[in-house]
């Protein structure tokens, strides 16, 4: 199990969504985040470029044929930091008595 | 605003962390239509191999091939073009479950399709086919059941 750090960036909630995804998965669309979310490109953009800012998030930019595509995934200090994040948050529920075993 | 966090907010978190993680489980589970296409593919592959004729087999071979193709293409285009599962997610079991699916049914429609022919049915293939098809488009979406509950274990926001 992961040390247990709260991580201030991360728990935002549009960011927390964000990177909740990515943490699922190897790389993401950037349109599947967006629509996932409900986000606009531009409010999208600007989320992941301070994740990528803070070295949690890599972005990609390419083509897929002739469109452009653009995916992110997280690096492994992101990874690293979400999963001490959500030991922080589990750590949390767990003080007070309430269970966390999902649904 | 960490230490004004409370319970409830922690606990709202994990739900989200969770909800969030089972889209991106959720474009990658395979349909279950999938599983029927494939089955009914078995049965006209094995309908060519039963009549053993030119033309049965020039046409049921490019029937299973391509058909077998399109609906893969259709069926894992979420992987393709929104999101790619983190590898972890799968672990062993999953692989496991994969597998002995798989082989479940090839043996058993190989086991039915030689039990027929040493027992003189006609179509045997076809037959047999018929009841590998029917278990699995029965048994896919159960396979895909077990394989969503052990991604759903492997992600991160659970106590292991």
């Amino acid at each position: 199990m992961s040390a247990a750090r709260f991580d201030e960036l991360i728990h935002a909630p549009t960011r927390l969504a964000i990177v909740s995804l990515l943490a699922a998965s190897e790389w993401a669309d950037f349109k599947f985040i967006r629509d996932t979310i409900g986000m606009s490109d531009s409010a999208l953009s600007k989320q992941l470029a301070t994740l990528e800012q803070s070295g949690y998030l890599e972005i990609r930019r390419g083509f897929v044929g002739k469109r452009p595509r653009t995916s992110a995934r997280l690096t492994s200090a992101g990874r690293r930091a979400f999963e001490e994040h959500v030991a922080a948050l589990q750590e949390m529920v767990q003080r007070s008595g309430a269970s966390i075993v999902p649904r | 605003m960490h230490d004004e966090l409370g319970p409830a907010e922690a606990a709202e978190a994990l739900a989200e962390i969770r909800a969030r993680q089972q889209q991106v489980i959720d474009v990658a589970t395979v349909p279950a239509w999938y599983w029927w296409a494939v089955g009914a593919l078995m049965v006209v592959l094995a309908v060519g191999v039963d009549n053993r004729t030119p033309l049965a087999l020039g046409v049921t071979i490019p029937v299973f091939v391509i058909g077998l193709l399109a609906a893969t293409g259709v069926a894992v285009r979420g992987q393709v073009r929104a999101a790619r599962l983190r590898n972890g997610l799968l672990d062993g079991r999953g692989v496991a479950a994969i597998l002995g699916f798989t082989a479940l049914i090839v043996g058993c429609t190989l086991g039915i399709a030689f039990a027929l022919r040493a027992a003189g049915v006609p179509y045997p293939a076809t037959l047999a086919c018929t009841a590998g098809g029917l278990a699995m488009g029965t048994g896919g979406p159960v396979l895909m059941r077990a394989l969503n509950r052990i991604m759903l274990g492997n992600r991160a926001g659970l106590p292991r």
